[in-house]
């Protein structure tokens, strides 16, 4: 049994996103503020109302600033409804994909006709739990640890060492992506920005550069699932679930002298490939987890898009919207801004956009498939720990070419 | 910062049943880690359990404390929680140190300047006491 094709996004919802509360002080909204109003912005978009979900699946994605062990119940107390299945999903980054099989496998199960996943969060100013995985505060946090910045810019600077990545490499995709952000109305990062803006901006974390960051956000998202059969009768064109993989705790090579170049969506993608019966080529657009450039990179290669370390591929290929393989195509977290854990339904809700035709300036000329990630944590010595793919499409039967 | 603000204080490691003999042998200048009595593996890090084969009986073994820069960092920039208390270091190093016996090392590579630590520099370990109970083991180049 498969849920591939059995599932269908119906409605989206997207708070704009501020960066208010940085300052002592200064006026900015909750998160039970941006949950509420994602969530109505969802159910406008899907014709429903607050009574639909009573009865229904409600999957909160935690968030890491305001983390407690209640968190599903006080979303559907903020939220006003009552399920009839709580789903809790906590991978960081990978949270909101996840959630999406999860509650696809719910639904197609028969447990529920619909699921409102959403997630908001307000990075600056809610309690912060000092929520670290043991391994990381015992080991990591000690030695001056910088956030995220410095577990990426340990991979980044291996895989530059292995595979000879370059600067130029790296910056064609943040280069695009700020050009897609130009396009969109609701990015927070529109000014243009050129190849040498990205090799001269401010050192962070050596290699890791301010343009290869992800800037934190306050912001509410959330979508809606149902079946198939009921996404047929409802107002927005439906569109699909045709695969779903996830992979946690990877590591490659051998287990003491792992490859930290290579990453778990290796194997979440091949899953997800698999059951939508799908190949890299079938793809229309990626909307890829960008949390740091170089991870951008490090996805398109382990999920198959090209060979591993194929710098003249990543220096010549057209990521635009109008390209051979468009990218982040919306702009990407990194010029949407990253609520925590929200900020990793950015790429659902852009693709749920792309095929519905609605990306306006932006949009992928006849696109029909498209293919979905999200990452999260950094645990002790390795890349990603949580990594989730899917595949949407606007066609139910979707093959191949 | 224009506010006077106190010192902010070093995150520590918590010392717990499981940990304290790693933390005893590093106050004591040896680097330890778990090996496996049942397959012979090195855990790290500290397991109640063999990650490998799932035997319980652990022994703290020594290691040589020599390794391999894998990757490193230099830390430019303040990021994230708890970071003040790092900023009179900056710029600093953080590495992904390879040791001789296998697992891969999160740690400070140190008396060195920063511009000449690279991938593959031969490392040793030593040890900073940064309180009364923990001493972290950082690494420096093995020629110096």
């Amino acid at each position: 049994m498969s849920i591939r094709g059995k599932t269908a996004i119906v409605g989206i919802g997207e708070t704009p996103v501020d960066r208010l509360g940085r300052r002592p002080g200064e006026r900015r909204r909750t998160i039970p503020e941006y949950l509420t109003w994602a969530a109505r912005l969802a159910m406008e978009d899907a014709g429903l109302t607050r009574k639909d979900f009573d009865g229904q699946g409600l999957a909160a994605i935690y968030t890491t600033n305001y983390l407690q062990p209640f968190w599903p119940e006080e979303t559907a107390s903020i939220l006003g409804i009552a399920p009839a299945l709580s789903m809790a999903n906590a991978n960081g980054g990978a949270a909101t994909v996840s959630a999406l099989g999860q509650a696809a496998a719910a639904i197609e199960a028969g447990l529920v006709e619909r699921v409102l996943c959403v997630a908001a969060s307000c990075t600056f100013v809610e309690n912060h739990n000092g929520v670290e995985p043991r391994d990381v505060r015992d080991h990591e946090v000690p030695y001056g640890l910088m956030g995220a910045n410095s577990g990426i810019a340990l991979v980044m600077r291996r895989h530059m060492h292995q595979y000879g990545t370059t600067l130029d490499a790296l910056g064609n995709i943040a280069v695009t992506a700020r050009y897609h952000a130009s396009l969109n109305p609701n990015s927070y990062l529109k000014k243009p920005m050129t190849l040498e803006d990205y090799k001269t901006s401010r050192m962070v974390a050596d290699p890791v550069r301010l343009l290869d960051c992800v800037m934190p956000a306050n912001g509410g998202k959330a979508f809606i699932l149902t079946s198939a059969e009921k996404a047929a009768s409802m107002p927005r064109k439906p569109v699909y679930l045709l695969g779903f993989g996830e992979q946690d705790n990877p590591s490659y090579g051998p287990r003491t002298h792992s490859d930290a170049t290579i990453m778990g969506i290796k194997d979440a993608g091949a899953r997800a490939f698999g059951m939508a019966g799908a190949t890299p080529a079938d793809m229309d657009f990626a909307e890829l987890y960008d949390d740091y450039v170089v991870i951008e990179l490090m996805q398109i290669e382990d999920l198959g898009f090209c060979e591993k370390g194929d710098t003249k591929f990543f220096e010549s290929t057209d990521f635009s919207f109008k390209g051979t393989l468009p990218i982040q195509t919306g702009g990407g977290m990194i010029n949407c801004g990253q609520p925590s854990t929200a900020g990793g339904m950015i790429h659902i809700l852009e693709a749920v956009t792309q095929l519905r035709g609605d990306g306006g300036e932006r949009q992928v000329a006849n696109a029909r498939t498209g293919i979905v990630t999200g990452l999260g944590g950094l645990p002790y010595g390795k890349n990603l720990g949580s990594t989730a793919v899917a595949i949407l499409s606007n066609e139910t039967g979707h093959s191949n070419g | 910062m224009a506010e006077a603000q106190t010192e902010p204080r070093r995150p520590l490691p918590e010392i717990t049943e499981l940990t304290a003999p790693f933390w005893q042998a590093t106050r004591e200048g040896r680097l330890v880690m778990q090996r496996c009595r049942a397959c012979g593996e090195l855990v790290w890090c500290p397991r109640p359990s063999c990650v490998v084969c799932g035997g319980e009986e652990l022994e703290w073994d020594q290691l040589s404390g020599r390794g391999t820069v894998y990757s490193f960092t230099i830390i430019r920039q303040l990021a994230g929680r708890g970071a003040r208390a790092f900023e009179k270091d900056i710029p600093y190093v953080i590495a992904w140190v390879d040791l001789e016996e296998g697992p891969r090392y999160y740690t400070n590579i140190v008396d060195c300047p920063v511009d000449n630590v690279e991938i593959g520099m031969e490392v040793e370990v030593v040890f900073d006491p940064v309180s009364d109970d923990i001493s972290l083991p950082k690494f420096k180049p093995r020629d110096a």
